[in-house]
C-alpha cells in the first residue's frame, strides 16, 4: 500500500512537471505546421548531412523545448520534409543545447565550468554524429511509424513515381489566389495555405490539442513505467556502483534513463551526486539523460519504429559511454 | 476534436489548478516550477472552454491536419488522459514515508553535497535539519558542534538495529520534483526506553543539545533531546 502511495506521488509529480513542457512543445509544433512554409525551412537549412546535423542540434536555441517538447517538434519537422540528419540532430541536441538548459546547468555548476562546456560539447558531438549516421539512410520512411511516413513528402532527389506530363499537369488541384494551383496530393502538409488568418490560428489550437491528447497519453504510459521502476528497484542498487571509472558511468547512464526528469532541471539533480560520483559519470547523466529516458522512449515511439529507437538508443548511449569514460581515464 | 477529448484535456487543466489551490503542488514539485504548472493549468482550461464554445457555435470548423498517431488508438489516448486525471482529482498525493527514507539507504550517507545556496545561520537553534546537514558536509568534525543548542522539525524514522534510546529525525530534500527527493536526517537520543513510543512518521519538534556518539561504528553528531513536542505535518513537507 505504501509502495502504491509512493508510486502515485512519483507518477503525478513527474507528470505535473512534464505537462507544461509538453504543452509548449505541441504549441511550437502546431505553429510550425501552420505558419512556416516547409520550403522556407528547407531553403535555410544546409544540404550537407553533417551541416544539417549541426544545424538541427543548434536549432534548440531558437525553439527552446525540453525532451518532452522536442518530440512533437521533431516529428513535425520530419513531416515537413526536413532531412533526417537535421531532425535527428534536433531530437538529440535540442533538449540540452538551448538557452534555458545551459543557464540552469551553469547555475548548478557555477564552480565547475568544465561541466557546462562538457555538457554542451559532448551533446553536440553525439547529436551530430548520430544525425550524420542516420543521414546515410536516404529515405527515412521505413524507420518511421506508418502514420508519420504517410504524410512525409518523398525525398527530393528521388525520381517521381509516375512520369510528369510537363506541359499538361494532370490530377486534382486547389485553385489558390494569384492564379496558382496546389496539387491535391500535397495538401496533407500544405493545406494551411488554403485558410484565412483566423482559420489558421483556429487550426493551430485544434492541432495543438489533438497532439496533446495523443502525446499526453503516451507520456502517461512512459511515466507510469518510470515511476514503477523507481519504486520497485531501490535507488541504492544504482548508487552502489558509484566510484569506478566505468561502473559509475554505466550507473549514471542507467539512472538518467530511469529517473526521467526534465532536462531543464536535471543539472540540480546531478549536482546532488557531485561528491559520490566521478565527473565523467555526471556528464554521462547530463548528456544522455535528456536524449533517452523511459518516459521519452514512449514519445519517440510515436515517431520511429522500435528498431530505429533501439539504434538511436544504442548509438547515443555507446558514444556517451566512450566519451565520458575517456574523460574519466585521461582528464 | 471530439467532445470527450476536450473533456479529458480540460480535466488535466482542472487537476493542475486543483493541486495549486489545495496546496498539494508543494508535495509534488519544487516551488520554482509552480508558475509553469499554474500557467499550463489556466491555458488548458481556457483552451478547452474556448474550443468547446467554438465547436458548439460553429460545428463546421476544420478538424486537425495531424494524422492520429497509430501507436495508441484515439479512444485509448482519451481514456488514459481522462482516467488518470480523475484518479489525480480523487487521490491526495502523500509525502514519502519513513519507509522510503530507510529504503533509499541515504540517511547515513553524508557525502552528498546539497545543492542550492549555503546560508550560514549564526544562532544554532535557528538551523533547520537541512542546515545542520549542510554544515556537517562543509565542516564534518562533530566535536565542533558539541554543546550547541538545536531545535529541528522532522518525522521519525526507526532504522533497524539502532540502540533502544535512539531514532532518526528526518526530512526529504527536493531539487525538482518528488522524483528526486532524498532524505537527510540526524540521530536523536532520548531517555532510555522511550524511543519506541514515538511512532515512525510522526512529526516532532525536538529541542536539545548536540553531542557526539557512535552511529554504526562511526563517531557522529547526535542530538540529545531535552524536549520533544509532536507537531502537525507541515503543508510543505520538503526542505530545499
Amino acid at each position: 500500500m505504501a509502495a502504491l502511495q509512493q508510486g502515485l506521488t512519483l507518477f503525478f509529480s513527474l507528470l505535473v512537471e512534464a505537462i507544461p513542457f509538453l504543452l509548449l512543445g505541441v504549441l511550437f509544433s502546431s505553429i510550425l505546421l501552420l505558419w512556416v512554409e516547409p520550403e522556407q525551412l528547407l531553403k535555410i537549412l544546409p544540404r550537407h548531412p553533417l551541416g544539417g546535423a549541426v544545424a538541427g542540434a543548434v536549432l534548440g536555441c531558437l525553439l527552446p523545448v525540453c525532451e518532452c517538447g522536442n518530440v512533437p517538434v521533431a516529428r513535425r519537422l520530419l513531416t515537413q520534409g526536413i532531412p533526417a540528419s537535421v531532425a535527428v540532430g534536433f531530437l538529440l541536441g535540442a533538449p540540452t543545447i538551448n538557452p534555458i538548459v545551459i543557464w540552469s546547468t551553469w547555475v548548478a555548476f557555477r564552480d565547475q565550468p568544465l561541466m557546462v562546456w562538457g555538457r554542451v560539447g559532448l551533446t553536440l558531438l553525439v547529436a551530430v554524429v548520430v544525425g550524420w549516421v542516420f543521414s546515410v539512410q536516404k529515405d527515412l520512411r521505413p524507420f518511421l511509424q506508418p502514420a508519420v511516413a504517410q504524410v512525409m513528402p518523398p525525398p527530393m532527389n528521388q525520381p517521381q513515381r509516375e512520369p510528369m506530363l510537363a506541359g499538361v499537369p494532370t490530377g486534382n488541384f486547389f485553385a489558390l489566389s494569384g492564379g496558382k494551383a496546389l496539387p491535391l496530393e500535397t495538401t496533407g502538409w500544405n493545406a494551411s495555405r488554403l485558410l484565412s488568418r483566423r482559420g489558421r490560428w483556429q487550426m493551430v489550437w485544434v492541432n495543438a490539442l489533438t497532439e496533446l491528447r495523443e502525446l499526453g497519453a503516451v507520456l502517461i504510459l512512459g511515466t507510469a513505467v518510470a515511476a514503477a521502476i523507481q519504486v520497485l528497484t531501490p535507488r541504492e542498487v544504482i548508487l552502489g556502483l558509484g566510484q569506478g571509472s566505468a561502473t559509475s558511468v554505466v550507473a549514471m547512464l542507467v539512472l538518467g534513463t530511469v529517473v526521467s526528469i526534465c532536462s531543464t532541471v536535471d543539472a540540480f539533480f546531478a549536482l546532488s551526486f557531485a561528491e559520490s560520483f566521478t565527473a565523467g559519470a555526471l556528464l554521462a547523466f547530463l548528456v544522455f539523460g535528456p536524449m533517452v529516458d523511459l518516459k521519452g522512449v514512449s514519445l519517440l515511439l510515436t515517431v520511429f519504429r522500435p528498431r530505429a529507437v533501439l539504434y538511436l538508443f544504442l548509438l547515443a548511449g555507446l558514444l556517451t559511454f566512450v566519451l565520458t569514460l575517456a574523460m574519466n581515464l585521461y582528464l | 476534436m471530439n467532445g470527450l477529448d476536450l473533456l479529458a484535456i480540460g480535466a488535466w487543466g482542472v487537476l493542475l489548478l486543483k493541486y495549486w489551490l489545495t496546496g498539494q503542488l508543494a508535495v509534488l514539485i519544487h516551488p520554482n516550477y509552480f508558475p509553469l504548472t499554474v500557467g499550463a493549468g489556466f491555458l488548458l482550461v481556457g483552451l478547452t472552454v474556448w474550443q468547446g464554445w467554438v465547436r458548439w457555435r460553429e460545428p463546421g470548423q476544420p478538424q486537425a491536419l495531424a494524422p492520429g498517431g497509430q501507436l495508441l488508438p484515439r479512444s485509448w489516448g482519451r481514456f488514459l488522459l481522462l482516467s488518470t486525471a480523475v484518479v489525480g482529482l480523487i487521490v491526495t498525493p502523500r509525502p514519502f514515508t519513513s519507509q522510503v527514507a530507510l529504503e533509499s539507504g541515504e540517511l547515513w550517507n553524508m557525502t552528498r553535497t546539497l545543492p542550492q545556496q549555503f546560508r550560514p545561520v549564526s544562532r544554532p537553534e535557528e538551523r533547520s535539519l537541512v542546515d545542520w546537514v549542510r554544515l556537517l558536509n562543509t565542516y564534518p568534525e562533530p566535536d565542533a558542534y558539541q554543546g550547541q543548542k538545536a531545535k529541528v522539525q522532522g518525522f521519525v524514522v526507526h532504522p533497524p538495529e539502532s540502540p533502544v534510546n535512539r531514532f532518526f529525525i528526518a526530512r526529504f530534500v527536493v531539487t525538482c520534483c518528488a522524483a528526486d527527493a532524498y532524505p537527510v536526517g540526524l540521530p536523536v537520543d532520548v531517555r532510555e526506553g522511550t524511543a519506541q513510543t514515538y511512532k515512525a512518521d510522526t512529526w516532532l519538534e525536538i529541542q536539545g543539545q548536540m553531542a557526539t556518539g557512535q552511529v554504526k561504528g562511526q563517531r557522529r553528531l547526535i542530538l540529545k533531546a531535552d524536549k520533544i513536542t509532536p507537531i502537525k505535518p507541515p503543508a510543505n513537507p520538503y526542505l530545499y
